[in-house]
């Protein structure tokens, strides 16, 4: 209720402990993974008529944060990059509050912030294809990098996304390329 | 129906003694032999069928809407159902129940871990209630999940021992963004209604997983949604024939609970007034747009003495209006019951729940002179999200996202005023059922 009282809350469940930090036995009944083996839906065939790049951009957040991002960043791509075969000129880049490192915590609880990120960018990319524009959420390496980038934060010492919100509990989803037309912040 | 007939000794079925007819709280009670309900004869499927004419069959099957939120979010009306999260999550291969049994001997502290849990992943009301013959879809009919199937070693059993095998029910349910619920009768809406359902078929899905890794088994599309609502004390059936929270309103999604033999203590039905209010308020039969609500008192349907809707002409409208909306939402909108998650709203109905029955009436009628006032007899607010905007006239095309300056060819100049359109309106709709007075 109050945000000093906020400390443990789940110290008198029993079972809190199993729910963060036992990995699943089947997979299969992780949502995350349901998602991550979804394959992509074709991109609209017309194209939405858009406003300008500021305000698709503004929409863009906007709509993730209705998803459920808690920040949203735009990252520009170096078309030209051998990691971007695609060319993708931006990355969408969401994250997510993580009250325990998903790095660390293999339960189901402790994944949560993963499924919350996937649920972001699945639904956020599929609507920017039903817009008629290139949209890609498929998981690649560098996502703190781009969230720094899009300055979400910044990367401390060991690589990860400190942010002014959350500091380093935060989750950065995957980035979402795309070649909607947008504004990038950095 | 006679009140003799209401009165009837209840006709003790579904086992006997091992399943009294349960208390549902007092919106609804179960008065008189129920059969259950065929799955397959409700309105989704039946429509799947093509058994409700041919426009309904055609907006259900054959209609990509025009909407790309709505594309992506509404069931039936996508472009390409990869899109669609609901059919991904459907659609995936069930994991196996865990053979290392989590232990529970507590069944208070799983009920308060489970709810923990539900929340923790996004859901915003959970309740439990004891499994009961009577809440169940009738045996042999198959099951209700949406783009899937659940064919198990439990398709055949009847709902006797459906019920002796799986003891409680979770239902955990999603609230709709209340801001753009106001724009009811508009893709904005649609998106607060759509968007809050595939999260609520997330969490769903997720907590259906926690459950088979603590041991348990979980079956889904057995149970009536609204019959474990009430039941599980998520809130009481109002005269729209949704189920009515404390704290959301008409504006929680009801879907598909949780069947599980996961050892629980169940929640006791509420009471918060809503009985007291929906006898005098009729907003929403005022509102329908189609007249599907009914005016007069309630009736026993199949046993169970409820406000009986017309589902086929709330169903019957669709068709005509989905180059607009999805989702009419008229009746959750104006639900007094219906408004933001705050203080006063709390405050409210505490003191509703508080008032003894003999006072609720004149407390109902000045809390419904407030709501007339200050929310007015409909919504007619202009709601702006993310370009969308409701002051824009249905079927009228115009940008008015300010300091916009894109080219939009074809498209008119900007909208003053502060009011909503929100078509069909009423009077366009009276050829689905003439109003009785």
């Amino acid at each position: 209720m109050f945000p000093w009282s906020k400390g443990d809350s789940h110290r008198d469940d029993a079972y809190w402990d199993f729910f963060i930090n036992t990995p699943p036995a089947d997979l299969a009944n992780t949502v995350s993974e349901m998602i991550r083996k979804a394959p992509e839906g074709n991109i609209f065939p017309a194209k939405t008529e858009l406003h300008t790049p500021e305000i698709t951009t503004s929409h863009v957040k906007g709509m993730a944060e209705y998803f459920g991002a808690a920040l949203t960043g735009v990252a520009k791509l170096d078309s030209s990059d051998p990691s971007n075969p695609e060319g993708y000129p931006y990355a969408v880049v969401c994250a997510v509050p993580a009250e325990y490192d998903p790095r660390k915590s293999s339960g189901i609880g402790g994944q949560v912030p993963v499924q919350n990120g996937l649920f972001v960018t699945f639904v956020l990319s599929a609507w920017i294809r039903e817009l008629g524009y290139r949209a890609t959420a498929a998981p690649q390496p560098g996502d703190e990098k781009l969230a720094a980038q899009a300055k979400l934060g910044t990367l401390n010492s060991e690589g990860r996304l400190v942010t002014p919100q959350f500091g380093t509990k935060v989750y950065v989803a995957n980035a979402i390329r795309t070649d909607l037309p947008l504004a990038a912040d950095g | 129906m006679s009140k003799a007939e209401i009165l009837q000794e209840p006709e003790i079925e579904h086992g006997g003694s091992e399943f009294p007819t349960p208390d549902l709280g007092r919106s609804v009670r179960i008065v008189g032999p129920h059969v259950n309900v065929d799955m397959n004869e409700s309105p989704h499927p039946k429509n799947a069928r093509g058994e409700l004419g041919k426009p309904l069959f055609n907006w259900y099957r054959n209609t990509v809407s025009q909407d790309p939120l709505t594309r992506v979010s509404a069931p039936n009306h996508f472009a390409d159902r990869r899109q669609f999260l609901t059919n991904v999550i459907n659609r995936s291969t069930n994991g196996k129940v865990n053979p290392r049994r989590v232990f529970v001997d507590d069944p208070a502290a799983m009920t308060r871990h489970i709810k923990s849990v539900a929340l923790y992943m996004g859901a915003d009301v959970v309740g439990v209630a004891k499994s009961h013959p009577a809440y169940l879809y009738a045996s042999g009919g198959g099951r209700y999940v949406q783009d899937g199937t659940a064919k198990d070693e439990y398709q055949n059993y009847t709902p006797e021992e459906l019920a002796r095998k799986f003891p409680y029910i979770i239902q955990a349910a999603t609230a709709w963004d209340y801001n753009k619920l106001q724009a009811h009768r508009h893709h904005i809406g649609d998106a607060a209604y759509h968007v809050s359902q595939i999260k609520g078929v997330l969490v769903l899905k997720a907590l259906e997983g926690y459950i088979k890794e603590l041991g348990y088994t979980v079956i889904r599309g057995v149970v009536t949604p609204q019959a474990a609502g009430v039941a599980g004390g998520i809130g009481e059936l109002g005269r729209n024939g949704l189920v009515i929270n404390k704290n959301f309103g008409a504006r929680v999604h009801m879907p598909d609970p949780i069947m599980t033999d996961l050892p629980l203590v169940a929640d006791e039905p509420v009471d918060i007034g809503v009985e007291d209010f929906c006898k005098i308020c009729r907003k929403c039969a005022n509102t329908c747009p189609t007249n599907s609500i009914p005016f007069g008192d309630k009736v026993v349907h199949n046993g169970i003495e409820k406000y009986k809707i017309n589902w086929l002409t709330c169903y019957k409208l669709r068709p005509y209006v989905h180059e607009h909306w999805g989702s009419c939402l008229t009746c959750a909108a104006v639900c007094p019951f219906t408004k933001p998650n705050v203080w006063w709203h709390t405050m409210t109905v505490s003191l509703l729940h508080a008032c003894p029955y003999f006072a609720r009436p004149s407390l109902v009628r000045f809390l419904k002179w407030i709501d007339d006032r200050y929310w007015g007899l409909v919504r007619s607010n202009r709601v702006r999200w993310l370009g969308y905007d409701s002051g824009v006239k249905p079927g009228e095309q115009a940008c008015t996202v300010a300091g916009c300056n894109a080219s939009h060819e074809g498209k008119g100049q900007a909208v003053v005023g502060d009011a909503g359109f929100y078509a069909p309106l009423k009077e366009n709709t009276n050829r689905f059922v003439k109003r009785e007075a």
